[in-house]
């Protein structure tokens, strides 16, 4: 009876505590930022791909620019036919049961993964070798530059022969070299992490952290009763914060935009049944016209309430992106004058017609993204005057798969901190593949430039062929050339912190709101005392 | 002797009544549109090359031809097995029995409370027809029983956890606590709104069914017999009324197991509640086969018990209902 008593006292007291956050030096973050893998926190299913691994330590990460800095691997090297990795790991990597962390488990958790059929893509590795205690060789099937992303977000697991190695529960009971140590995770609740104390790493700065899974209303009130430090908010929430929270704005990559079809409709079908082909989009000046129509800084005002700015292509900003490809718009003078000299001319009934076509055509987006409905209808607002009729329609992803997807203008986001999104994007050979290429833009010079920076010596070297895929003087995917897309806006990522919380330099987001701001995790501090 | 042949029978119905059942979500999940591949990467849909996307497709055996799966599914099942689960990456029996742990304790609750209550109200009621009391007590149970349970909720959730700030916004426990430090009394104050607002569904039925049986009593010759000798009202609610209800109630609560279950998938959803209706609403968005034909046998399995137990009740009640075919 007394224990009951006691356990009931310390039941509330516990529940007191955890109302008004101690002004003592803060040891417990509380973070509602989602991404809950269901499938457990493991790396060989996809765990870790986006922001920090919490629980593993990678060979690389990505550093401030997302240039690879070392981790696990002090030095790196790509072989002289492009197809071998060779790594020199750290000596003083542990996990967090006091093992060494070695070669072995590092071309373990290669090799396992590229045979483990989840989110983890690494479909081109032949083989991992460990050489000696500390040398790892990773053999690709083909050069591919972009294989260096899985060094950078591949968290390493302990091999399966060894004691607590690897094994079918590994999701619910992670061990990795990483920052932090699972405490406990209560499923579709939250997720308690404390430090490693074997972390070869600067230790981090607070000894605990909570992440609560709450969606987005229960996230609001939890931040507004103060129960939470960081909170990933949708932009619509973001005007009205607890005054003991500021807003933090993380810039991203997170684009949304219109792809095209690039063919004449042929009545042809891809291997899914839908038709190919859009006689309207096909033209390339009614391409350019719609780019030139667009008022962008309109679009970022209505549809993401000003948090965001202008897209003008893949991948804003980053080292594989052209940057002069912005341009001034909106222009309609010179979108008029582009329509009337490739022989769309506007008549009475206020669209414009070339050999009988009227300018018209379907603009999908997936029914369930209000985002995207907005940007659908506003941008089709700013397209009508030029005579241009796109005609906003709402569908389900499955349906737009089966009937819209490479015959309707399609609002799409992508976003990457890796440019092989770029080769997904613009290259021959993924047209009509799932949601890749899906106008089925085919361009042999920027196949030969896509194919050229996968084959480089170097991210440095790639990044000019990336470059020169989007525009190279006289060809590209890119506005100057064969405007494939028209780029609307890149999203920013809004988040409620405390005041006293200072999340450091954040990066840029990709594709994906919540938890990519874990990314320097590391280098947060408490401010107050 | 009767009975055995008769349970034997109710047993033989059951099973092809599960049967039925999975057959049925099974079908329904194969004329589901989406793509299990683009459902399993969901977001990350954009970043796996075509060569991953077999493997995914092999690796959780997507492709196999539906009777195939269908087939493989049953073997599994007869030799005691559920399958894995894709979503959640452990076996569909251990998903289950982990979530329904929580779920069990909502709903366990808030059906005890229903009957006892629902009864408690009926009873009173009933004795008292025509009465302010009556009036009030029938008004209240008609509300409700026409009250859609998520609205419920959402009220509920806003005036008293958001406004008022008496209960939890969500989850099971507060944040940042081991599940081993969480005491009974903070578990009882996770609960508290929800099991209320699946309650207050439950109860309605409950009371004007006793409310109905009360109403036939205190007009039947028992309750003539016993005004003439004296007694009250009350005394006849207390001595004769309650026996004579007790069993109906009791019955209809059994039967209503299924709609408890129904309400209880919602209440999760509005609470963040992580239960097996969590589980169930994943699994149907996400094209988890296994998983959906284990939580649909499982619900199936306890709702057909629940009427299986109400069925006998009435057995024993009233001879005279037909056993069966036999």
């Amino acid at each position: 009876m007394f224990r009951y008593q006691r356990s009931i006292l310390l039941g509330l007291t516990a529940f007191c505590l955890a109302f008004n956050s101690p002004l003592q030096a803060k040891e417990q973050l509380v973070l509602a930022i989602g991404g809950e893998p269901e499938q457990g926190f493991d790396p060989l299913l996809g765990w870790g791909q986006y922001g920090s691994p919490l629980f593993q330590a990678t060979l690389l990460s990505r550093g401030h620019d997302l240039a690879p800095t070392p981790e696990l691997a002090t030095a790196w090297s790509l072989s002289e036919d492009r197809l071998t990795w060779t790594l020199t790991l750290r000596d003083d990597a542990y996990f967090a049961d006091g093992t060494p962390l070695t070669a072995t488990d590092v071309a373990y958790t290669f090799n396992a993964a590229s045979s483990a059929g989840g989110r983890a893509d690494l479909s081109a590795l032949q083989a991992a070798h460990a050489i000696d205690r500390y040398t790892v060789e990773l053999t690709l099937k083909a050069p591919r530059i972009t294989f260096i992303d899985q060094l950078m977000t591949l968290g390493i697991v302990p091999a399966a022969e060894r004691e607590n190695g690897y094994g079918d529960h590994y999701g619910r009971q992670p061990l990795g070299a990483g920052p932090y140590q699972l405490v406990e995770w209560q499923e579709g609740e939250q997720l308690i992490v404390e430090r490693n104390p074997y972390y070869y790493g600067e230790p981090p700065a607070f000894e605990r952290l909570v992440f609560l899974f709450t969606g987005e209303d229960t996230t609001l009130s939890a931040a507004h009763a103060g129960q939470v430090d960081l909170a990933a908010l949708p932009p619509a929430l973001a005007a009205n914060l607890p005054t003991h929270m500021q807003r933090v704005v993380m810039e991203s990559v997170d684009n949304r935009g219109i792809l095209f079809p690039m063919q004449p409709a042929s009545g042809e079908h891809a291997p899914s049944g839908a038709p190919i082909g859009n006689d309207v989009t096909a033209d390339i000046a009614i391409r350019r016209a719609i780019n030139l129509a667009l008022d962008r800084e309109t679009l970022v005002d209505v549809a993401l309430h000003g948090y965001g700015r202008p897209a003008f292509g893949p991948a804003d900003g980053l080292a594989w992106s052209d940057t002069d490809e912005a341009f001034e718009a909106p222009d309609l003078t010179r979108a008029h004058t582009l329509l009337d000299d490739a022989g769309w001319e506007l008549r009475a009934d206020g669209l414009r017609y070339k050999d009988g076509q009227p300018a018209r055509f379907r603009l999908t987006y997936p029914a369930s993204d209000t985002t995207r409905q907005l940007l659908a209808q506003v941008s089709a607002d700013m397209v009508r005057p030029l005579g241009i009729e796109m005609q906003p329609t709402g569908r389900h992803w499955d349906e737009i798969q089966r009937e819209a997807l490479h015959q309707d203008a399609i609002v799409f986001g992508f976003g990457s901190h890796s440019p092989q999104e770029v080769y997904y994007l613009f290259h021959s050979q993924h047209a009509g593949f799932g949601f890749y290429n899906s106008g089925y833009y085919a361009n042999p010079t920027v196949d030969r430039h896509l194919d050229a920076a996968q084959t480089a010596a170097d991210q440095e070297t790639a990044n000019q062929h990336w470059q020169a895929a989007q525009w190279d003087g006289e060809t590209g995917y890119g506005v100057r050339g064969d405007t494939s897309w028209a780029w609307m806006v890149n999203l920013a990522h809004v988040y409620a912190a405390h005041r006293c919380l200072d999340v450091g330099e954040l990066g840029i987001a990709p594709h994906g709101h919540g938890w990519p701001i874990t990314a320097n995790l590391q280098t947060w501090r408490w401010t107050c005392d | 002797m009767r009975l055995t042949r008769w349970l034997a029978y109710r047993c033989l119905r059951l099973t092809l009544v599960l049967f039925c059942v999975a057959a049925l979500a099974f079908g329904l999940v194969m004329l589901s549109p989406i793509d299990p591949v683009d459902a399993y990467l969901g977001p990350q849909m954009a970043q796996v090359s075509p060569e991953q996307r077999a493997l995914i497709t092999e690796r959780w055996g997507f492709e196999s031809p539906p009777a195939v799966q269908f087939g493989h599914w049953l073997r599994q099942l007869l030799s005691g097995e559920l399958g894995w689960s894709h979503i959640y990456n452990q076996p569909v029996s251990e998903v289950i029995s982990q979530r329904f742990y929580r779920s069990i304790m909502l709903l366990g609750s808030a059906w005890l409370l229903s009957v006892v209550v629902g009864f408690a109200l009926g009873v009173i009621a009933g004795a008292k027809e025509g009465s302010t009391l009556d009036r009030v007590i029938s008004g209240y149970a008609y509300i409700t029983a026409s009250t859609p349970t998520f609205w419920l909720g959402i009220v509920g959730l806003l005036l008293f956890s958001v406004y008022l700030g008496w209960t939890p916004i969500c989850c099971a426990g507060p944040p940042g606590m081991l599940s081993q430090e969480v005491s009974l009394l903070t578990r009882l104050h996770h609960l508290a709104l929800p099991v209320a607002t699946l309650t207050l569904l439950g109860i309605a039925s409950i009371t004007l069914h006793t409310r109905t049986r009360m109403i036939a009593l205190m007009r039947s010759e028992i309750a003539t017999h016993a005004f003439a000798q004296g007694a009250s009202r009350i005394d006849i609610a207390w001595r004769h009324g309650i026996r004579h209800a007790s069993l109906p109630a009791l019955t209809l609560a059994f039967a209503s197991l299924g709609e408890l279950f129904g309400g209880a998938i919602l209440i999760e959803q509005i609470f963040a509640y992580p239960g097996l209706g969590q589980a169930t609403v994943e699994a149907g968005l996400r094209s988890d086969v296994p998983l959906l034909l284990g939580i649909a046998l499982f619900t199936a399995l306890f709702v057909s018990v629940g009427n299986l137990i109400a069925d006998s009740l009435y057995h024993l009640i009233d001879p005279r209902i037909e056993q069966g075919p036999l």
